[in-house]
């Protein structure tokens, strides 16, 4: 019994040392890569403003058709179940109030965040793990060209400037375009329904919105880089540090938007009961 | 002509190395490089030639001891440091090392862009140039996956002198090439050293024909440990 008590605190130990050592790793990446960035007088900046923009064009704009496609089918969903249940009740008002919870501080950093996953960040973590695995990355090296502020920098800024505005697309869409969509099955006027939404819109409501966005594309893009990074030599460790990238990239989004709303409420039910 | 020179000495002091788990390549190491010369590098497969020369080109650091370039500890640089030597090295892999999601044109004209060596419209000739003196002028718009392994092998020596490199390092320079490719490349080299740009060369071969046409001293890795070759020729006659 007490053996086996000893060996849980030393699995409990071992995992929580290698967490920290992975998140050290990580933090030490990310500031390596901005010094580099900001402190060379050699670099081109045009040839890392040109990554950057790529992965713009991969992370954001090649997401829109199906980012468009979740926020027009989760916005009719949430505004028909809302308007549904709000009708019941006799009462129209709360329903612009129930959408900017729902979709600005909840659902589009959420769905976002791991529609970006799923198709940046694999792509990411398996397009920096063949590198390592085909020598690109010591070949970079040789050429003098730091593969931190090359390859880490512009997948972070690029991933993290296409995760926001993927959000507020995503926010924007569902708000309008689930009204429109679902035009056929109520009567409400859209000056009315705008007007609910724009009075109700809260300073809280967007703070959400960017806070949780910037975490999850700063995390995505940092984890999916430094499982990217880890691998050694050999090919097939590819798909292994992809999926430990996705699964843990998941996890961090999941917790902490998690943790932004129960302190947001928490928060609010102290200031309630002062 | 140019005649200074960045790289004026190379030396390993009780250098070791080994990965991670695995047996030490070198052990203790002192050995002062020749410069200004070809060097070529005798072992047999698995002593650490590549090892060799990734450490000279600082892509790897000892895990004990000292390299020196110009009597400054390589270990104790940041990138930043060792970057002005980092871009007076070229380096050619034995393996892979092309950029995939680029064109071989644009392999080569990475370092160049990067560093802003030369204008824009220089590099693009400069480049051209040297595809068409290779006569691969043709490929130069293809992806690397798109070409033969002797083409891939090709783009990464000419990357790996299109920058105007003061030492070269050379890891199976001739493998998958003709001879005739083989021999042109020589020719450029002897273009490169007579414009006093290229001044130090590290090959790693066992091509003996290619290596017979540079005028080399040769250095031997045995036993973890590296020294001048002085009697090559009679110990491989007295292994014959």
């Amino acid at each position: 019994m007490t053996l086996s008590i000893l060996s849980f605190i030393d699995f409990l130990g071992a995992f929580a040392l290698a967490q920290l050592t992975f998140f050290i790793k990580t933090l030490r990446m990310i500031y390596f890569s901005l010094r580099s960035v900001f402190t060379s007088k050699t670099e081109s900046k045009r040839s890392i403003v040109s990554v950057i923009s790529s992965q713009i064009y991969f992370t954001g704009y090649q997401a829109l058709p199906l980012i468009s496609f979740l926020a027009l089918c989760i916005g009719s969903l949430l505004f028909l179940q809302s308007s549904s249940q709000l009708n019941l009740l006799q009462d129209q008002m709360p329903i612009g109030q129930l959408m900017n919870i729902l979709v600005i501080r909840e659902l589009a950093p959420f769905l976002t965040a791991l529609v970006v996953i799923a198709r940046s960040g694999t792509a990411v973590a398996a397009e920096v793990g063949n590198m390592v695995a085909n020598r690109e990355i010591e070949a970079l090296e040789v050429m003098g060209i730091n593969p931190l502020s090359y390859i880490v920098f512009p997948r972070l800024v690029g991933g993290l400037i296409s995760v926001i505005c993927l959000s507020v697309y995503f926010s924007a869409l569902a708000m309008v375009g689930g009204f429109f969509i679902t035009t056929f099955f109520h009567s409400m006027p859209f000056d009315f329904y705008m007007n609910t939404v724009i009075t109700t819109v809260s300073f809280e409501d967007l703070f959400s919105l960017i806070v949780k966005s910037l975490f999850s594309g700063f995390m995505i893009f940092a984890l999916s880089c430094t499982y990217g990074l880890s691998i050694k030599k050999s090919l097939t460790e590819v798909p292994i540090a992809t999926t430990q990238a996705v699964v843990k990239s998941i996890i961090y989004v999941v917790g902490f938007n998690l943790s932004v709303t129960v302190l947001y409420y928490f928060i609010k039910f102290q200031r309630m009961s002062l | 002509m140019k005649t200074n020179s960045l790289i004026k000495s190379l030396r390993f002091e009780s250098l070791s190395f080994s990965y991670p788990n695995e047996e030490s390549l070198f052990q203790s190491v002192d050995f002062d490089f020749p410069t200004h010369t070809s060097v070529t590098i005798d072992a047999s497969s698995g002593a650490g030639r590549s090892v060799l020369l990734q450490i000279l080109a600082g892509l790897i650091l000892p895990t004990a001891g000292r390299y020196l370039v110009n009597d400054k500890n390589v270990t104790d640089m940041s990138f930043e440091e060792f970057l002005p030597f980092r871009k007076k090295i070229g380096y050619s892999f034995d393996l892979g090392g092309l950029i995939h999601n680029k064109s071989l044109f644009e392999n080569c004209m990475l370092p160049l862009v990067y560093h802003k060596t030369y204008s824009e419209s220089e590099s693009k000739e400069n480049v051209m140039n040297l595809f068409t003196k290779f006569k691969i002028e043709k490929l130069a718009h293809k992806k690397p996956s798109e070409v033969m392994g002797g083409v891939r092998k090709l783009v990464n020596l000419l990357r790996a002198v299109v920058a105007d490199p003061e030492m070269l390092l050379l890891d199976d320079p001739t493998v998958g090439l003709s001879q005739d490719t083989s021999l042109l490349f020589f020719d450029h080299l002897n273009y490169l050293k007579s414009k006093a740009d290229l001044k130090h060369i590290f090959i790693s071969s066992f091509d003996e024909k290619f290596l017979g046409l540079f005028d080399h001293q040769e250095i031997l890795i045995d036993n973890g440990l590296i020294h001048f070759n002085i009697d090559a020729t009679q110990r491989k006659s007295a292994n014959l």
